[in-house]
């Protein structure tokens, strides 16, 4: 796993990088901060389609032709949000991770965040609505404010993602992995509102889109791969939609509390970006 | 290959810094360097918004080998840093690029740009003053016109020679994102600034309005892909220009296509090397500087490891691609962690455009022999420094048996980089800008 750490290790510095460019001299600097955000999604793939390739990789398979439908943009179409069983363990888990805190790293949550924001497109989110849809997106986006940072033990025994007690040893990845679940969910809720302050769902919403393909372990990966690039779409829209989200008034509140998520060191780290790209 | 030797003997500091060489402030970083039409000047900016001019001095018969010394000509303060209220940020007032125009009479005009705005100065030569007013005396004071009982004339007397520049022209206004390129064209009426997003025309007599050429800002900001990281106009066609994307792409553009040059006349990209992917791949691939060759045949582009030489008529794939420090390729995670991976280097073209040259770590600079194949490193460096001494090229050693004289990777000094180079319109001398000196080597003159 020595990627994964190299990842997040990039991951952060990359993060880092776009904070402090916010102080440094003479304004924010387009091309390098483009750049780094190029960095940051890299990584941030090679991150979560590592992880994917871990532990989780049966339990997603199983879910694979559920999620996949209902994940990816261009999936989300046309199709019924598939994986209603998956809905159900999704929303048993998105409660217990309510109560729970992941260890989630800066790295991780902030990448977490920006990749939701990308969600924005969808706002097809038809799809993105589970069948328990109704009750849920009013209801869950503020909770799943609060939740952000998982749960690494995507614990809910019953649930049918092993991943997430599989990864409760893996720290950071628990994050990921309960994201998946949640994210869905959350990015239903969070797409019609550009400033609900849905915290973890791009993560999440990438594994199943990852499982697209969802035949073969080689598919996953390949499908990983390319739906997280077309969720994360172009390098900026990631932190851009994030941002971009963050920059509206209401989506203050939404920060202050999805602070609870790891994102809390993160979130100054990303405003100041957001203002940043407010100002171009 | 020619040898290049130090046959000036010339380190140059600003002459405000009272540090040793050793330690230098940030101000005195020279960030642009550039020889006029003729060679005869040499314009240097640094990071504090001075221009530092050298002039060549004249051959003398009496003194032959010392052939066309630069000294110091005129210094000047061009840029200030400003303060954008509005959005709450600071304007650098390093110079990113100075361009001379071409001469039209015994005066010298040229651009420098910082981040936001542009300024056209004349540099001109004062040898002679008036003397003898009739109503002022020679203090300036005002006489008393009660003592006044003659006329005078004043009449021009010699004096010492005055080098002044001032300001002509001041293009602001133009610019949402910060400024990395300017070029004149050759029409000599107009020139090009470009940003990160655009491409702005003006004309060199008019400040209050400019053109926009090339505008690539999406519509949402959020699905910015890339950035133009170059731009210059072709050096004999005044229509026709090329700018460079930070995903490693070139377009020339026509301007008699459409006043709005947003779809390219050609396109020059080389399909990425799938085995070489990486975190980095696309930061790499950005380039940092494109130029014509003097013919306008070619095209060269620099990006962080590689110089290209593509042919403006084939654009599936450069001509000729040189390798400037591919050792680097496996240290690219230490690179972008301290920021150097972010080092934009120039690429320059002899007068001949037969030698292509470019800058790199460790004081080290390259020159690749377009015809011969050949290339050769060499340092800019005092201990190099002593006169008519010849460069010995240098060498990286990148693993196994470390050659005596050789160095290796890992004790690259990567804080002492040399981004700037200039070369002479036509004969072999070149000025190299390391951090706060600047080297002039010429060749060797049997």
């Amino acid at each position: 796993m020595e990627y994964k750490v190299e990842a997040h290790r990039i991951m952060s510095i990359s993060l880092g990088k776009i904070y402090n460019s916010r102080v440094q001299r003479g304004g924010i600097k387009l091309h390098k901060n483009l750049l780094v955000s190029l960095v940051l999604r890299s990584a941030r793939q090679v991150y979560l389609s590592d992880y994917y390739g871990g532990a989780c990789l049966g339990s997603q398979r199983a879910e694979a032709g559920e999620w996949a439908e209902g994940e990816t943009m261009e999936s989300l179409e046309g199709r019924s949000s598939p994986g209603a069983a998956g809905a159900d363990s999704c929303e048993s888990e998105t409660e217990s991770r309510e109560t729970l805190r992941a260890p989630e790293t800066n790295a991780q949550a902030s990448v977490e965040v920006a990749a939701e924001r990308n969600a924005e497109e969808p706002a097809s989110s038809s799809d993105y609505n589970w069948p328990q849809g109704g009750e849920t997106d009013e209801e869950r986006a503020p909770g799943q404010a609060e939740d952000s940072t998982q749960v690494p033990s995507c614990p809910v025994p019953e649930s049918r993602f092993e991943c997430g007690a599989a990864n409760a040893d893996e720290g950071p990845q628990s994050p990921a992995a309960a994201a998946p679940c949640c994210t869905r969910k959350r990015s239903a809720g969070k797409s019609p509102y550009a400033g609900s302050p849905v915290k973890r769902p791009r993560p999440g919403s990438v594994p199943p889109a990852n499982t697209e393909g969802g035949d073969a372990s080689e598919d996953m990966d390949t499908g990983n791969v390319s739906s997280l690039i077309t969720i994360f779409g172009s390098s900026f829209s990631g932190l851009l939609s994030k941002d971009g989200a963050q920059a509206e008034p209401g989506a203050a509140d939404g920060d202050s509390g999805s602070g609870t998520i790891c994102c809390e060191q993160m979130l100054p780290n990303l405003s100041p970006w957001s203002t940043a790209i407010v100002a171009f | 290959m020619k040898c290049f030797s130090r046959y000036l003997p010339y380190i140059f500091r600003p002459p405000s810094t009272i540090l040793s060489s050793s330690c230098h402030t940030e101000a005195d970083i020279i960030s642009t360097v550039e020889f006029n039409s003729t060679g005869e000047l040499l314009a240097t900016g640094d990071k504090g918004g001075r221009v530092v001019v050298f002039q060549r001095e004249q051959e003398s018969k009496s003194q032959p080998h010392r052939r066309g010394e630069y000294n110091v000509y005129s210094t000047f303060q061009s840029h200030e840093p400003e303060f954008d209220y509005l959005k709450s940020l600071e304007i650098e007032e390093k110079i990113n690029k100075i361009r001379w125009l071409p001469q039209q009479n015994a005066a010298y005009f040229l651009l420098s740009t910082n981040d936001k705005t542009v300024k056209l100065w004349k540099i001109s030569e004062r040898d002679k003053r008036p003397e003898g007013y009739n109503l002022k005396d020679e203090d300036g004071r005002m006489r008393d016109p009660a003592t006044i009982t003659t006329l005078r004339v004043p009449i021009l007397r010699p004096m010492d020679l005055m080098v002044e520049a001032t300001p002509r022209r001041i293009f602001s206004n133009g610019h949402t994102y910060h400024v990395n390129s300017i070029s004149v064209n050759s029409d000599y009426e107009t020139y090009m600034s470009t940003d990160d997003l655009r491409i702005n025309l003006w004309n060199l007599e008019i400040t209050n309005r400019s053109f926009n050429i090339v505008d690539i800002k999406p519509a949402n900001m959020e699905e910015l892909t890339e950035v133009i990281t170059a731009a210059e106009f072709h050096p004999n066609q005044c229509n026709t220009f090329v700018y460079s994307s930070s995903k490693g792409s070139i377009r020339l553009c026509d301007m008699r296509a459409a006043a709005l040059c947003d779809n390219h006349s050609k396109f020059f990209e080389e399909p990425e090397d799938p085995n070489n992917r990486s975190f980095f791949s696309e930061i790499i691939s950005s380039i940092s500087d494109v130029k014509f060759s003097h013919s306008g045949r070619y095209l060269m582009t620099r990006d962080y490891l590689t110089v290209r030489v593509w042919d403006v008529n084939m654009e599936c794939k450069p001509l000729e691609t040189y390798q400037v420090h591919d050792y680097l390729r496996g240290k690219l995670c230490s690179l972008y962690e301290n920021d150097c991976i972010f080092d934009k280097f120039e690429c320059v073209w002899n007068g001949s455009d037969s030698v292509i040259m470019t800058g790199s770590y460790n004081n080290f600079f390259r020159m690749f022999d377009r015809n011969t194949k050949r290339d050769v490193t060499l340092e800019a460096s005092r201990e190099n420094s002593k006169p008519r001494a010849i460069l010995k090229p240098r060498k990286v050693c990148v693993g196994g048996k470390r050659r005596k004289d050789e160095i290796s990777v890992d004790s690259l000094d990567f804080s002492k980089k040399i981004l700037h180079t200039a070369w002479h319109p036509s004969e072999n001398i070149i000025a190299v800008a390391a951090t706060n000196n600047l080297y002039i080597f010429q060749d060797k003159v049997n």
